[in-house]
């Protein structure tokens, strides 16, 4: 979260058109932007502002890394000061883009050999589908949390045996409760890279499970958005 | 520009070690350049005051060194540059005491822009180039020892942090670069070296990590030593610990731990444990017993409970950090902290910082009394009724009665007792000669 004030970064050169808004949820929804001079990381984040604005905040990515066009999940909070705005917001207007940040996601060539468990609360999945869609051989198991159905965002695309909800507000998911009770009752490989996304509550519940199971720290990774 | 008639500069600075060094580079350009530096009570015809943002407290001291170095040198051009600068711009830019606000990245040009004014040109600072590594190696120094920048800006957004805004993403220095640049401070006569820049544990240049650039630093010939910044915990690898063996390598870090709470770690968006924290300072004191870890703690983040402050005491007996430089936490407007909830009243992050102040005082006094006895190697920064002062090798202050004893001279001290308040304890010794 920003105000806009960078100065590194040519002003027409930052502002990206969007080109298309997908609607996912009552309140959750993508938004489409042209990749033009983007080279990323998959996990990594970038921040959006809208032009004319004065503060902007962090999105990961949510498109893969060779795609066309450069996508974010997101989920509109109530009483959030900037995503009830970027939800008015039409096809056609401009969103500045700064980035991309970060050291979250994968390194390059890790993809390949290691086993991954990737754990997501709401749109922390975002990070993931991008990993996924720039690695389509990748070793990986996804837990989403989430409250309800509804929330398993574009979750068709999982591979159904490596994907698991759950869903804690109804029966719906594949389990049903919070993620990290599904955790509790999970077992990995000793060599499993985990990697976590979404509010820290869960990524600090999530973290005593894991280190609780004997993983080491290190073999840890998080994305904590608020 | 050769000056006719010699122009005076007075400079401010505000923060941290690399504004230091960045007015330390100004003060090389002005005064090869042929400006006189001199106190800003002294009529200068310049300021500049070099402004820092970290803190609502350091707004308001640069705001009010602003005001009261505008009003003393009443026909001087004032320039204002620095962390604030950016974060404030417009507004600074509004005010009708400043002549100039200049962001960090430009910064290094303010003699061109200053020049230009007085030579009747019409300049704004927009038109200044944008590079954050142009400063020349320190030469004429308000200080003893020198920076050397390596790095700037930084892209972790840790949530109560507004330096990412204010400096921009993290840009390395080339090694080339870095270590030309040692080479001159060590040929213009510094004896010790301060690695610096934002977050620097992040450098990477091509292949080359942190680690590796300090070792090339080290192998650079001549008779200094070289001190680290302050270090984030998660920026560097195993082989980092093995270097302090090397002699030049001072024993000291300010490594910045912030929280002994994981919770509290993770709000902060902090990418390490207090285990991996742990980890880190055991295999240090493993190798090198006495090595001494400092650090800065931020109390009362948002939604710390008592519990959570607890374990920032215990962590704080546990790694026995000989100096605490403690942060009450206050809101940063634009950054993410300010929008998390169970902000907590003031009174409880009184209470809090000044329970951690008295941890700090205990463990320094401990920390320097176990060099009693022992001999440092004292770089001199300050001689005064014939008490010489500086540091040893671990950055404790020093001082001792040696007769002709001169400033940036390295002499051995045996410790002797420790002496000063509290808080601002030295230990006092004799030079072995
Ligand atoms: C590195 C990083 C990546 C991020 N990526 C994404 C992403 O891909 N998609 C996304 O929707 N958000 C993401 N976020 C969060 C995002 O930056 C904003 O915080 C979020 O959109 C809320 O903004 P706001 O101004 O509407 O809320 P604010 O007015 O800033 O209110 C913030 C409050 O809303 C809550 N909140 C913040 N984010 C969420 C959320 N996602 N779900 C539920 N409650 C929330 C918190 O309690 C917070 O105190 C990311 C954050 C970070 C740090
Ligand atoms: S690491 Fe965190 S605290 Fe340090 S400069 Fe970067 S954002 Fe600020």
């Amino acid at each position: 979260m920003m105000t806009l004030m960078r100065h590194d970064h040519e002003t027409d050169e930052s502002f990206y058109k969007i080109l298309e808004i997908r609607h996912l949820t009552g309140n959750a929804f993508s938004i489409r932007l042209p990749k033009a001079r983007f080279a990323f990381k998959a996990g990594q984040h970038i921040s959006l502002g809208i032009v004319g604005g004065n503060q902007s905040r962090e999105y990961s990515i949510y498109s893969g890394e060779n795609e066309e066009n450069l996508e974010v999940l997101i989920k509109e909070v109530q009483n959030g000061y900037f995503t009830p705005q970027l939800r008015r917001l039409k096809i056609g207007r401009m969103l500045e883009v700064h980035g991309p940040f970060g050291k979250f996601g994968m390194e390059p060539g890790k993809a390949e050999k290691g086993k991954f468990v990737f754990i997501a609360s709401g749109t922390g999945i975002a990070p993931f589908r991008s990993i996924i869609r720039t690695y389509p051989n990748i070793d990986y198991r996804l837990i989403h949390g989430v409250k309800t159905l509804e929330e398993a965002y574009d979750s068709h695309e999982y591979e159904k045996s490596r994907y698991v909800l759950c869903t804690s507000r109804e029966k719906t998911g594949d389990y049903h409760g919070r993620l990290t009770g599904y955790l509790k009752t999970c077992t990995f490989a000793p060599d499993t890279q985990f990697d976590l996304c979404g509010n820290s509550e869960m990524i600090f519940d999530a973290l005593e499970i894991l280190k609780g199971k004997g993983f080491s720290r290190d073999q840890i990774h998080c994305e904590v958005y608020f | 520009m050769i000056l006719n008639e010699k122009k005076r500069v007075a400079f401010k600075t505000l923060g941290c070690r690399l504004n230091q060094y960045e007015t330390d580079a100004l003060v090389t350009d002005f005064s090869q350049a042929g400006y006189e530096l001199v106190d800003y009570n002294e009529s200068p015809d310049v300021v500049i005051v070099n402004t820092c943002t970290v803190t609502n407290q350091s707004d308001h001291k640069s705001r009010s060194v602003i005001s009261q170095t505008a009003r003393k040198a009443k026909n001087a051009v004032v320039v204002v540059t620095g962390c604030m600068a950016n974060n404030f711009k417009e507004k600074l830019e509004s005010q009708e005491n400043i002549t100039f606000v200049v962001e960090n990245s430009r910064k290094s040009s303010i003699l061109t822009l200053v020049d230009a004014h007085f030579s009747g040109e019409i300049a704004h600072p927009d038109q200044l180039p944008q590079d954050v590594f142009r400063y020349e190696p320190v030469k004429k120094s308000l200080h003893t020892r020198s920076a050397v920048k390596i790095q700037d800006g930084c892209d972790n957004f840790c949530t109560f942090c507004i330096i990412p805004m204010v400096r921009g993403n993290a840009v390395s220095r080339p090694v080339a670069d870095v270590l030309e640049s040692i080479r001159k401070t060590v040929e213009n006569g510094f004896k010790e070296i301060v690695i610096t820049g934002v977050n620097i544990g992040r450098y990477s240049d091509g292949a080359t990590r942190f680690e590796d650039l300090l070792a090339q630093i080290l192998e650079v010939p001549g008779d200094f030593r070289v001190r680290i910044s302050s270090l984030e915990p998660d920026g560097f690898g195993p082989d980092f610990v093995k270097l302090f063996a090397h002699p030049k390598l001072m024993p000291h870090l300010h490594l910045c731990l912030q929280s002994g709470s994981d919770k509290t770690l993770l709000r902060m968006r902090r990418m390490y444990d207090v285990e991996q924290f742990r980890k880190t300072v055991t295999q240090f004191r493993a190798i090198y017993a006495d090595f001494n870890f400092t650090t800065d703690i931020i109390v009362g983040f948002p939604g710390e409970t008592e519990e959570e402050f607890g374990q920032t005491l215990e962590a704080i007996k546990e790694f026995n950090f000989s100096h605490i430089h403690t942060f009450k936490y206050s809101v940063r407007k634009g950054t993410r902290a300010e929008r998390l909830e169970n902000h907590l009243p003031e009174k409880v992050k009184t209470e809090r910082s000044l329970q951690i102040r008295d941890l700090s005082v205990e463990n320094k006094i401990d920390y320097f009394n176990s060099f009693i006895g022992k001999t440092q190697d004292v770089l001199v920064e300050k001689v005064a009724h014939g008490v010489a002062s500086g540091y040893g090798e671990h950055y404790i202050p020093v001082r001792f009665k040696l007769a002709g004893a001169q400033k940036n001279a390295i002499h051995k001290v045996r410790l002797l007792e420790r002496k000063g308040d509290d808080e601002n304890s030295y230990l006092f010794g004799e030079a072995v000669l």
